[in-house]
This record gives C-alpha cells, sequence and structure tokens, in this order.
C-alpha cells in the first residue's frame, strides 16, 4: 500500500476519495479516457431510455427496418423497434453480469489463492492443476459449453463465467503470496505469535490487493464480451431482451443485405464498453503494478 | 541439457499434459451430466414414456453415473464418440473430415497475426512514447477488444457489402466450383495439385477475410507482450554496453529480437489456445465448415456427443501446442538448457 500512498501524495492529494481518484487520473490517460467512456455509458443507459419516446421492448409491426432517421436516430430492428433506445437500454445488461461475475471471481479466487500461496502442499497442487486444465482451454468455447449445458439463465452465465474467472485471480494471489511468504513482513509477523489466519488476512491480503483491483477491469471487459457471445449464439438472455449480443445476432443476419444499422450500432456498443474496460484495465495495471511503472518510467 | 533432466523434464509435462487430458474427460463427462434431462429434449415433445425409456437404454443412460463414466472414458480415449445426435454419422468421421479446414485457416491467421505483432511490437518498442507507440497501443486495446463475431460482421460490411472486394463469408469456395479431389484438405493447394487455378484462386479469396480477422485478434495482445518484452531487453546491460560500444542500430536490434524470442513463442503458443475459440467464431460466421462450426453448431443443438468429441480433440490439440512449446523454446533458448 505504501506505494500508492507516496504516489498519490505526491501528485498532492488529499486522502478523500476525490482526491484520490483525481490523482489517479493524473497517472495515466489512458485510464482517464475508460473511466469517462464507462461513466457515459452507465449515465446514459440510466437516463435516455426514460427520455426516448419509444419503449425498448414494444414490438411495431409498421415500422420495420427504418433507416436511421430523424425519428429513429439508428434506425429500427426487424420487430420495427427503436435501435438508439434498445442501445442505450442494453447496457444495463453488461453491468449486471460484469460487476457480479468480478466480485464472484474475487470472493472465489482470493481466499483460495491466498490459502494456496500460503500454504502449499495438496491444496495447492491441486489448484495449480485445475488453473492449468483452465488455461489449456479456450475459455470462451468452455464458457459455451457449460451455460447451454446449464441453461440459459443470468444465474448461470454469472455462476459460469465467475468460477473460471476465480482461476486467475486465484493464480494471481498465489504468485504474490508465495512471493511476500520469503520477505520479511509475513517472517516478522508469523514472529510477532499471529495466527496463520491472521497473518494471511492482516499482513499478506493488503498486499496483493493491488494486483487483485488491477485485474478487475480487464476480467470485467472479459466477462462483458464472453456474456455478449453467449448471446450471439443464442444461448444466453433470450429475445426480446435489448442485449447487444442478441440484437447483433438478430441484426447481423439482415447485415449484409442492405439493413446494415440493426448489427452496427449494438456492436459498435459492445466494442466501446469493452474498450473502456481495457483502457481502464490497462491504465490501472501501470498504475497499480509496481514493476510496469518504473518501466512506463 | 544432460539427457537425464531432460528426460524428467519431458516426463513432468506429460504427466501434467495427460492430468489435463484427464480432467477434460471427467468435465466433458460431466458437461452432459449437468444438463436436466437430454433424452426428453432428443426425443422431442411428441415421444411417449416407453419411446423414452427404450432410448435411455439405447443410449446407457439407465445405468450408474460411475459405470457410465467408466463406458465412456474406455471410448473416448479409443476415440469413439459415438454418433452424432443430429447428423448419425461417427462423431470422430465428421471431427476427422472437418480438421484439416480449421487447420488451414488457424496457420494463415496465427502466421499473418504473429509477424505483424511481433513487427509492430517491435517498432512500438523503439520509438517508445512517440505517435507510432500511442497510435499502436490504443490499436492493439482495441483488437483486444472487438468481439470476434462482430470483426466477422463489420469485415463482411465493409469488404464484400460496401466495397465488394470480397465475396460473400459463405464457406471456402464459390458456389460456382466444385470441391477439387481430396490430397491436403486445403481447397487451395487441392485446387492447384489438380491444375485447377480457378479453383485455387477462388478458395484462395474465400481464405482472405476469415484469415485477416484471426490475424487481427491474434496481433492484438502479441504487439503489447512483444512491446513489454523490447523495453525490458531494451534496458537491460548488455544492450546498454552495447550501444556504449557503438554497436549499428540493426545488430542490436538482431539482439533484442534474439533475446526475446523465447517468451514470444511461449506467449504465442499460450495465444494458440485462445484463437482457437476465435477460429470456432470465426468459421461459424463465416459458414466455414471446419471443426470450430462444427463444435459450436453442436454446442447450440445440444448434440452431446458431438460436443464432447469437439471439446477432447481440442484439449488434445491445446496440450500438443503446449508440448510443442516447451520442446521449442528448450531448442532456441540456450539459458534452459
Amino acid at each position: 500500500m505504501a506505494v500508492t500512498d507516496s504516489l498519490v501524495l505526491s501528485h498532492g492529494a488529499s486522502g478523500s476519495l476525490v482526491g484520490r481518484v483525481a490523482a489517479l487520473a493524473n497517472c495515466s490517460r489512458i485510464a482517464t479516457v475508460g473511466g469517462a467512456i464507462l461513466a457515459l455509458i452507465a449515465a446514459t443507459s440510466l437516463i435516455l431510455p426514460h427520455l426516448s419516446p419509444y419503449d425498448a421492448f414494444a414490438p411495431a409491426p409498421t415500422e420495420v427496418f427504418q433507416p436511421p432517421s430523424a425519428a429513429h436516430w439508428f434506425g429500427t430492428d426487424i420487430n420495427g423497434m427503436d435501435v438508439f433506445t434498445r442501445v442505450f437500454y442494453g447496457a444495463r445488461y453488461s453491468f449486471l453480469v460484469a460487476i457480479p461475475t468480478v466480485l464472484l471471481a474475487m470472493l472465489l479466487g482470493a481466499p483460495a489463492g491466498l490459502y494456496a500461496g500460503y500454504r502449499g502442499g495438496l491444496v495447492d497442487e491441486v489448484l495449480m492443476r485445475l488453473t492449468d486444465t483452465l488455461r489449456i482451454f479456450p475459455g470462451i468455447i468452455l464458457a459455451l459449453a457449460i451455460v447451454a449445458a446449464l441453461g440459459p439463465s443470468l444465474l448461470n452465465i454469472i455462476l459460469t463465467l465467475g468460477i473460471l474467472d476465480a482461476a486467475i485471480f486465484a493464480r494471481l494471489v498465489r504468485a504474490e503470496t508465495i512471493a511476500l511468504r520469503k520477505g520479511g513482513i509475513v517472517e516478522s509477523a508469523i514472529a510477532a505469535g499471529n495466527p496463520a489466519w491472521r497473518v494471511m488476512w492482516v499482513h499478506v491480503f493488503p498486499n496483493v490487493q493491488q494486483g487483485l483491483i488491477a485485474q478487475t477491469s480487464v476480467r470485467a471487459a472479459w466477462a462483458v464480451r464472453v456474456s455478449a457471445t453467449l448471446a450471439f449464439f443464442g444461448i444466453g438472455v433470450q429475445p426480446p431482451t435489448p442485449e447487444w449480443g442478441l440484437m447483433i445476432r438478430q441484426g447481423g443476419e439482415y447485415m449484409l443485405s442492405g439493413q446494415w444499422w440493426a448489427g452496427l450500432f449494438p456492436g459498435l456498443a459492445l466494442l466501446l464498453m469493452v474498450l473502456g474496460l481495457n483502457f481502464l484495465g490497462d491504465g490501472l495495471q501501470d498504475i497499480l503494478d509496481p514493476r510496469r511503472r518504473s518501466r512506463e518510467g | 541439457m544432460p539427457a537425464v533432466t531432460f528426460t524428467r523434464f519431458l516426463a513432468r509435462r506429460l504427466t501434467t499434459a495427460l492430468i489435463a487430458v484427464a480432467a477434460v474427460l471427467v468435465a466433458t463427462f460431466l458437461l452432459v451430466r449437468l444438463t436436466p434431462d437430454p433424452v426428453a429434449v432428443l426425443a422431442g415433445p411428441e415421444a411417449t414414456p416407453a419411446q423414452i425409456q427404450a432410448m435411455r437404454q439405447q443410449l446407457g443412460l439407465d445405468r450408474s453415473v460411475a459405470q457410465q463414466f467408466l463406458i465412456y472414458a474406455e471410448r473416448a480415449l479409443a476415440g469413439d464418440f459415438g454418433r452424432s445426435w443430429i447428423s448419425g454419422r461417427p462423431v470422430l468421421t465428421e471431427i476427422a473430415e472437418r480438421a484439416p479446414f480449421t487447420v488451414e485457416l488457424l496457420i494463415w491467421g496465427i502466421a499473418l497475426g504473429t509477424v505483424v505483432g511481433v513487427a509492430i511490437g517491435l517498432q512500438a518498442a523503439y520509438r517508445r512514447d512517440g505517435w507510432f507507440d500511442q497510435v499502436t497501443r490504443v490499436l492493439s486495446l482495441a483488437g483486444f477488444s472487438i468481439p470476434t463475431y462482430f470483426l466477422g460482421l463489420l469485415m463482411l460490411l465493409v469488404f464484400f457489402y460496401l466495397l465488394q472486394w470480397a465475396p460473400p463469408g459463405m464457406g471456402r469456395l464459390s458456389p460456382l466450383y466444385s470441391a477439387p479431389p481430396f490430397v491436403t484438405g486445403s481447397y487451395v493447394f487441392d485446387g492447384l495439385l489438380a491444375g485447377k487455378l480457378n479453383v485455387a484462386w477462388s478458395a484462395a479469396a474465400q481464405l482472405v477475410l476469415p484469415v485477416c480477422c484471426i490475424a487481427i485478434i491474434c496481433a492484438a495482445p502479441t504487439i503489447k507482450q512483444v512491446r513489454a518484452l523490447a523495453l525490458d531487453a531494451l534496458e537491460s546491460d548488455y544492450i546498454r554496453y552495447g550501444r556504449a560500444q557503438g554497436m549499428p542500430a540493426g545488430m542490436l536490434r538482431r539482439m533484442v529480437l534474439r533475446n526475446c524470442l523465447a517468451p514470444i513463442v511461449t506467449f504465442v503458443g499460450l495465444e494458440l489456445v485462445s484463437l482457437m475459440g476465435t477460429t470456432a467464431i470465426i468459421e461459424y460466421v463465416f459458414s466455414w465448415g471446419g471443426l470450430g462450426h462444427y463444435g459450436l453448431s453442436a454446442i447450440i443443438a445440444g448434440d452431446f456427443n458431438a460436443v464432447q468429441g469437439y471439446v477432447l480433440t481440442l484439449a488434445c490439440f491445446c496440450v500438443a501446442i503446449f508440448l510443442a512449446v516447451d520442446l521449442i523454446v528448450l531448442a532456441i533458448e540456450p539459458r534452459s538448457r
């Protein structure tokens, strides 16, 4: 933590949250851009669907595949629904999947990695072999196969993605824990008579938090991308939900016969959201990963 | 590396690989057990209870779970995944037919993506923080962020619909031609071998867009990784010494590349695994008819014999890649000997 503190202080910020955010924004332009994109998407998805004269769920059979115009800025889709309203509404589903997925992954992965890294032995061996197996297989195919077998519901999607992602957090925390175990902190904590759980949570965990936080945004980007992919293949959220992957699928079928708008706009929105998360993640890694920072100069 | 150490290294890697394949074997078995009731889906809504019971027996679903697993494992290890529930043909035959199509796509995509990615990554490192570096950083993140199927659709929209440079993404050959006789499985080479230039040309034209999609998605993370590796090398003492000695720039760059080579190979190997997923999606979008298209269609349709066959084939392929990467790194990295 000392590293961030000195970093934040060196930019002249107070201990307040706003001050810290401002100081972080100062450190990385790319993170600021990413954060701004995400804030914009979150705000518009909450406000714009209410301002729009159209309903994101109401079909209008007389308005099918209207090209973009003053009345329908992004045109209408095969059901005559307003693509603009649906695109902005759709961001809610992405947040709805991404946030619980990453929380679940951290909740499962961090303690597992901490324990395995600190104790070693059989638990460590089993954990590593399990995560090795996940590494040798394309995650997207695994996610598709599991959700298809479990049945497409929001809960199943979050559970599947969260558990798959937990492996990544576990490996990360384990590696840092092992590195810390060799350092003085752990040794002196043990010498001072702390029980093992206390060494892990009070002395080791705060020191691996930074690495953990640096990963959250990138993992959220993965969750958004994969959940949209699930919907694209018809094994995620079901129609007529205004989910981006689903909209790209429905629109994509007509994209090459002239009605390009119904698939293009949700695709661009999805790209923008994942890009925002990856920008933020890239910047966070620059700021929080000391090894990388030294290289960035 | 002495022979004994090498044998031990190889043995350890093979054990890890075997454990991984075993885990996938269990996972694919459990996958089917996860479904509420595959038979009900398979038999359709109009099946009578007697028909469902008969189907259960036929598929062996009336035995205990342990028995089912043993039977499954024994068959799967012999390459027998049963018949596709949809086409009724043996899954292994269908996979073997389609694999060459995927390999063709993958090889071109990876080769192009890696070469472009390494070249751009090195340039970005040499011109660190310059405009080239900044632009490629954003582009690399964009390539890393774009959903695969959307990239495919976008390429088709631009290069087929708008510019009309590329043929429609409808498989591996224009419907005007018939497939050349099977030799390698690649229509381009088979067309050339059969002396049908127009067939080879049409097959090559069909390849361009999907290969570019895979290359873009392969290059994006490679750029970032190579840039970081090259920056590490550039800041090392031996390069600084070389510079101080007035070593020419070209020679310095060769040294940087030489020192990054082993980690790059390792990275591309890891990338290859996730690119198998990418390729499957690209195949689906371009109706390629390869292994990935087959696997995804099976997953979507709930054709579990085919899903098991596909997932296991993929796992074996990925394990083989990892072993190959280890051996290549061993060969090109003097420090590991």
